[in-house]
């Protein structure tokens, strides 16, 4: 017999919703999980870099754990494409984690979404909330004109003291309730994901842990036309890769396009006259899946759509159904953490006050609005503009563009949202330094073993190598004393650098000019070096014993 | 039970999903947006009216829903556990 009452009910089992339901449950109270998938991450499509900045300041519980990763990205390199016919194209890569950090300390984690999915829904599960897949909601109960509960499709009636909707970007439910309007065309993108098999061998040696992105004229037919989508994206994998193209269903107000047509078209010409597609990829793939889906990419660039409510009586929206997607990255996954992270705060905190009303439930959005990487994630427009420069046909326009969004000029437009969310953590506790270095190490031993959670193919405590590299953890140890020791003064200069912060992007804007021609002229000069140092440091780091790159709520008892 | 297309690998239909996406008849105006950015294909125009010719290439992306100018694309969830499921996502 279902249980027909919970304090939380959590809709979708995706990125967000997950998150929010082992805080709650966390915090004691019952929850139930909501999945339409007849499994977790069955409906789940994307083109997946989880950027480190969501791994760093999100769930302690990921920032700790072993989540099943594909492969550690060190950075982009993009491909400006001037003349397709003759293979001719520009290189920008200067947005890239050099030797010797390369690839331990990474720009983000490749992974496929529906083994991430269960990993999440699993961490839920150990806390104690309540999963039930294959159930769809169709509508919500009322009390008392907020909402108090869920309907499911067959029937089903659960009430809730609150309910955290994580349903993903089509909000089908949402618009339902009135909380938003329906996403305009022009603000969602159709991503077309191909899913390659390539042997790991391969994928090591012709994209190493790169993204491939591609960038080109309209006419050219190669990359869906910017501005109305973006570009090419080719992820490598473990042993796969995802390559996805994306449009937008129409541009401003413009007539729809025919994506069928399009996308084919791109994808056919990509594949045979992309040089290195051509030549290097094409013999050693075969193609796995194909799929699609929508997202919205664009929403947070109109201020009346981004400031729609993400909240009423009785509900808040987390994630995607939100509208927060970064549109510079195309990645939803980190703000769904970040949201959700702040939903099940704001819910624990209704539940203990008895206060569900949309006045008290306010306090999520402005949390929501005010964290300094959602706000820039939804705001970033060098993706939007790159239309301008492609319409034209002005290269210097499209390499500045390129540039300020997937190179070194990033830095120009993060660097604030980045400082402003790292200080008061520091300044809370900056024992998190130490969690932040494990976590580029553990997560780098965990791919190259892979070992993960639940399904882990060695085990989280395994038997010692016989010779293990007793330097790193020696040295890992010596860090958490000197930390400990520094703490105090540590927390007082984060606090004081803290009202400076909003400052980074200005800085980095004055100084990147002169500061970035002479570090690339750097690492060329040093890289031979810094290979030989980077690959000593893997060796090192993969032989070492991973007990020592455990954090503290590493959980061991499932493997 | 659960099909497969041979035009779109990795991916399973699982059957009684019912109806979820239709048309209205009497909004649509035929202007073809549904059947441009369907990849599945999934609709068509007869009679100067769209229809749902199948759902059984349907990936639930909802882009028929949101290029309807007319409101005239109803789109829900198909039934719990059925429609379209991948590992590869």
């Amino acid at each position: 017999m279902n249980q027909s009452n919970y304090d939380v009910i959590v809709i979708g089992a995706g990125f967000g919703g997950p998150v929010a339901a082992r805080l709650c449950a966390q915090a004691g109270l019952s929850v139930l999980l909501l999945e339409r998938g007849a499994e977790v991450g069955d409906k789940i499509i994307s083109g997946l870099t989880i950027p480190f900045y969501g791994f760093v300041f999100g769930p302690d519980f990921i920032r700790e754990g072993n989540p099943p990763i594909e492969r550690p990205v060190d950075g982009i390199i993009n491909y400006i494409l001037t003349d397709i016919e003759n293979g001719r194209m520009e290189i920008e890569d200067t947005l890239r984690v050099p030797a010797p950090f390369s690839p331990v300390v990474a720009f983000g984690y490749n992974a496929y979404c529906k083994p991430f999915c269960q990993w999440l829904a699993q961490k839920a599960v150990d806390a104690g909330a309540r999963l039930r897949t294959s159930v769809v909601v169709s509508d919500f109960l009322y009390e008392n004109g907020r909402i108090a509960g869920v309907i499911t499709d067959g029937g089903e009636r659960i009430s809730a003291k609150i309910v955290l909707n994580a349903e993903g970007s089509q909000g089908l439910l949402a618009v339902k309730a009135g909380v938003r309007e329906k996403y305009p065309p022009d603000t969602i993108s159709l991503a077309d994901v191909y899913d390659y098999e390539m042997d790991k061998a391969d994928v090591d040696r012709i994209f190493g842990h790169s993204l491939r992105f591609c960038w080109g004229w309209d006419e050219q037919k190669i990359a869906p036309p910017l501005g109305r989508g973006n570009g090419l994206m080719v992820w490598p994998y473990r042993g796969s890769l995802h390559f996805m193209q994306d449009q937008c269903i129409r541009k401003d107000d413009g007539p729809v396009y025919n994506l069928k047509k399009a996308l084919a078209t791109y994808h056919k010409n990509v594949t045979e006259k992309l040089p290195w597609w051509r030549d290097e990829v094409a013999p050693k793939v075969k193609l796995r899946a194909r799929m699609w889906d929508g997202f919205e990419i664009f929403v947070g660039l109109n201020e009346k759509l981004r400031d729609m409510p993400n909240y009423t009586d009785g509900m808040l929206l987390i994630g995607d159904v939100a509208g927060l997607e970064n549109t510079e990255l195309c990645d939803g996954v980190p703000t769904a953490w970040f949201s959700g992270e702040i939903a099940a705060r704001v819910a624990i905190e209704a539940i203990q006050k008895k206060d569900f009303s949309a006045s008290f439930l306010k306090k999520y959005s402005d949390q929501v609005r005010a964290h300094p990487i959602i706000h820039w994630s939804v705001r970033a427009r060098n993706r939007y503009n790159l239309r301008f420069a492609q319409e034209k046909h002005e290269l210097a326009e499209l390499k500045r563009c390129i540039h300020e969004g997937w190179g070194l000029g990033a830095f120009g437009h993060t660097s604030s949202a980045l400082v402003k969310t790292a200080l008061p953590m520091i300044q809370e506790d900056p024992a998190v330094i130490g969690q932040w270095v494990r976590l580029f190490l553990r997560y780098y031993y965990n791919w190259h073993h892979e070992r993960f959670d639940y399904n882990c193919k060695k085990p989280l405590v395994p038997k010692r190598p016989p010779t293990p590299s007793r330097v790193l953890a020696l040295s890992l140890k010596a860090m958490d004393l000197g930390l400990k020791a520094a703490s105090p003064f540590l927390s007082r200069t984060a606090g004081t650098l803290l009202p400076k912060a909003q400052n980074a992007d200005r800085f980095m804007q004055k100084v990147l000019p002169t500061a970035e021609p002479i570090y690339l002229a750097a690492l060329k000069a040093t890289d031979p070096l810094a290979r030989r140092l980077g690959e000593a440091f893997l060796k090192a780091l993969v032989n070492m014993d991973p007990t020592a790159l455990d954090g503290d709520s590493t959980e061991r008892s499932r493997q | 039970m659960s099909r497969k297309n041979e035009a779109i690998p990795g991916v399973d239909w699982v059957a009684g999903a019912g109806r979820f996406v239709s048309v209205k008849k009497s909004l649509c105006t035929g202007c073809g947006d549904c059947v441009k950015v369907c990849l599945g294909g999934c609709f068509e125009i007869r009679d100067g009216k769209a229809r749902v010719k199948t759902l059984s290439t349907c990936m639930e992306c909802a882009s028929c829903w949101y290029a309807c100018s007319q409101d005239a694309v109803s789109f829900r969830w198909p039934k719990g556990g059925c429609g379209f499921r991948t590992n590869w996502g």
